[in-house]
């Protein structure tokens, strides 16, 4: 009898649960007051928090607090540097926990749609990771908490404001939403124990994939690695300055890339599988390089050559090499979500990321490029980035930046991502 | 009887050889990845090894052991919840009628039906709303929702097989509801209660998207950890990641296995 009771209410409740959870217009009170793991004293401080204030103040805000930096988990070496070199230096500088969660950018940006939608005024992500697409579309949904970065002393100590990566993330303007973190370029790989060149331009790399017939291919499209690799074709056959200011428009798009398509479409027939099907990860194109199925891989990380090759992943006579008109650029980003717990924090943190010292060991122990403004180093602080050695089978900086091509204006990306898909793919 | 029939028959044999076959190559594959540096084509065994999959995995940042430890405990916790709430939805639902019985076992399967994200991204609304995302408790929840189908169905099945005959017995001889379930209904059902938890902890063990969305980063698993590494390529630490599930999950079975027969066996002697 009471099991019977029991049983049917239970089932009635997962029923009811399962209701619930498919209908996301359950009229639940709206949580206006969320009992979350921080610290109530948290709470008191953000709501002193005002972004106009004094640094200092914010620095003694920030004090014994804890800062959440959500960005993507699968870089170990990053892991590493952000918790055993940046971690320690926030503490001991400002008495700052800095907590690092892996997430991915997709994770990132439907957990923060979700708490916007619930109405939830303090969330649980502060610093985010983000650049190019994913900064437009969180920018554009007011997701993001700003301006914030011309608060910052290290932005006018360290950074070049009329930079145009420090003004436009793939074409959209920051208007100080987010801070430089590093700066990737695209690079070509290939080994020279296997073949001899290394293509200067789309011409080469047709006569290349030509004699490695079934050796060479790129990760599918919307791989960010591939798609990058993609812009960098078109760059080399139809410029880039057109597309800098072209309407979104997919006909429009679609004429500019004309010849480009045209290329693509003649290389998939020298492609590994004839081009029919494309490899879906960089990791795997990568991967594929490793094993010698394939002769050439490519990587948005400029010196991920020189890790590989201390990690014993590549031979040591694998070598990076860029094409003559050069390579798409992009620099990475910090910004601070607007439902961020620890705003004032955000703030140390990222000033303090931006720092000559925190940026020298991030070119050291990762290789990232590093976003301060070369100019504005001290003597010493030069020294410390001139000192870096850069490891084996690497291009140097000035090479990089000298042939560095910016990124074309967020909103075209997916664009040229489909037409690739439909026009190129197979074809 | 049927051993006999199967150590005679030579093509069946060959099939088990086969099946066992692709079952633990790829688990030599693992073992391999995780300590090889370079293994390229056409070579049969990689030409170079190194430790750094497992420097990376144990490295103190990575925090591997307590997030092991709590996944496990996590999963745990699911996998009892979800059997006991397996076996009293499924008894509600074999042996008694009540309005909108229909629906319920079809709703039952509905977590299942719906798309992953769709079904992740609505709950996640719902959940902050309810104070529960970035909980352990929120992950608890969302993670049973995943495995009550599997634990209701493998219940249902084996609850309607046994029947309540045994039961009625029981109260017959005067036994209490709660003594005849504990001492006949239990043990009978004890193999599909080990079924329907394995079923649970791994379905709640191997979640991904829903733990990340729904712990919103706080609650912190293997897969959590392990996802990233596999989405990326990287074999070496994607298989040292991956043997740890393995071994971990095998281990966990083995005990369950080992408590629940011990469980059911020792009331059964009781009984005697």
């Amino acid at each position: 009898m009471n099991f019977k009771r029991l049983s049917s209410i239970l089932a009635i409740i997962i029923a009811l649960l399962l209701i619930v959870g498919c209908s996301s217009q359950t009229p639940e009170t709206p949580a206006t007051e969320v009992p979350n793991e921080t610290p109530s004293e948290a709470n008191a401080e953000s709501q002193e928090f005002d972004p106009n204030a004094d640094f200092d103040t914010l620095v003694e805000q920030a004090k014994g607090s804890t800062v959440t930096f959500y960005g993507w988990g699968g870089d170990e070496d990053r892991n590493r540097w952000l918790n055993e070199t940046v971690a320690p230096i926030l503490k001991e500088k400002y008495d700052i926990s800095l907590d690092v969660v892996g997430m991915n950018i997709d994770e990132i940006l439907a957990k923060l749609s979700g708490e916007k939608q619930a109405g939830l005024e303090e969330g649980s992500i502060d610093i985010i990771w983000i650049n190019g697409e994913n900064f437009y579309s969180t920018k554009e949904n007011d997701l993001l908490f700003g301006p914030f970065t011309d608060k910052l002393p290290n932005t006018k100590k360290y950074i070049d404001v009329n930079d145009k990566e420090v003004l436009y993330d793939f074409g959209y303007p920051i208007e100080n939403y987010e801070a430089p973190y590093g700066k990737a370029q695209m690079v070509f790989i290939n080994d020279s124990g296997v073949t001899d060149e290394t293509p200067k331009n789309t011409d080469e790399l047709l006569e290349y994939a030509k004699k490695y017939e079934g050796k060479v291919t790129y990760p599918a499209l919307p791989d960010f690695t591939g798609s990058a690799f993609v812009r960098t074709l078109i760059y080399d056959i139809v410029g880039y300055e057109q597309f800098m200011d072209m309407q979104p428009d997919k006909a429009v798009v679609k004429e500019a890339i004309e010849p480009a398509l045209e290329y693509l479409r003649e290389l998939n027939k020298y492609l590994w599988n004839q081009g029919k099907t494309f490899p879906a990860t960089s990791g795997e194109v990568d991967n594929m390089f490793q094993d010698g199925e394939l002769v050439m891989t490519m990587s948005y990380e400029p010196y991920s050559v020189a890790k590989g090759i201390e990690k014993g992943i590549y031979n040591n006579s694998v070598r990076t090499f860029l094409f003559d008109k050069g390579t798409v650029g992009n620099t990475n980003y910090m910004a601070i979500a607007k439902n961020a717990p620890n705003k004032a924090g955000s703030m140390v943190a990222i000033n303090e990321i931006i720092s000559a010292e925190v940026q020298a060991s991030q070119f050291e122990e990762l290789r990232t490029l590093p976003v301060v403004s070369y100019d504005k180093l001290s003597s010493e602080e030069k020294a410390r980035f001139d000192r870096v050695d850069l490891g084996q089978g690497v291009l140097p900086q000035d090479e990089l930046l000298s042939k560095r091509l910016p990124e074309m204006p967020a909103n075209l990306v997916p664009i040229i991502e489909e037409i690739w898909a439909e026009e190129v793919v197979g074809k | 009887m049927s051993m006999k029939d199967t150590n005679s028959n030579i093509p069946l044999k060959l099939f088990l050889y086969l099946i066992a076959f692709t079952i633990l190559a790829p688990l030599v594959i693992l073992v391999l990845w995780t300590f090889t540096s370079r293994w390229p084509w056409p070579n049969l065994f990689p030409t170079s090894f190194s430790l750094r999959a497992l420097e990376e995995v144990f490295a103190p940042y990575a925090n591997l052991l307590p997030t092991l430890v709590s996944s496990i405990l996590l999963s745990l916790t699911v996998a009892l919840l979800s059997a006991i709430v397996g076996t009293m939805t499924a008894r509600a639902l074999v042996f008694y009628d009540f309005f909108g019985k229909g629906l319920i076992k079809l709703l039952t399967m509905a977590p299942n039906i719906v798309p992953g994200t769709v079904f992740a991204m609505g709950i996640h609304v719902v959940f902050i709303r309810m104070s529960l995302a970035d909980t352990l408790v929120g992950v608890i929840i969302v993670h049973l929702i995943y495995t009550l189908p599997y634990s209701i169905n493998i219940m249902r099945d084996l609850t309607s097989s046994i029947g309540q005959q045994m039961e009625l017995q029981a109260y017959v001889l005067g036994a209490s509801p709660l003594k005849s379930f504990i001492y006949i209904t239990l043990p009978l059902l004890a193999p599909g209660v080990l079924a329907s938890m394995n079923m649970a902890y791994i379905t709640s063990f191997s979640q991904y998207f829903l733990t990340l969305l729904i712990g919103g980063g706080k609650i912190r698993t293997l897969s959590t950890l392990m996802v990233p590494f596999i989405a990326k390529g990287d074999r070496s630490i994607g298989s040292a990641y991956a043997l740890i599930f393995v071994l971990s999950t095998l281990t966990i079975f083995i005990v369950m296995d080992r408590v629940i027969k011990r469980l059911s066996f020792r009331n059964k002697e009781e009984n005697l």
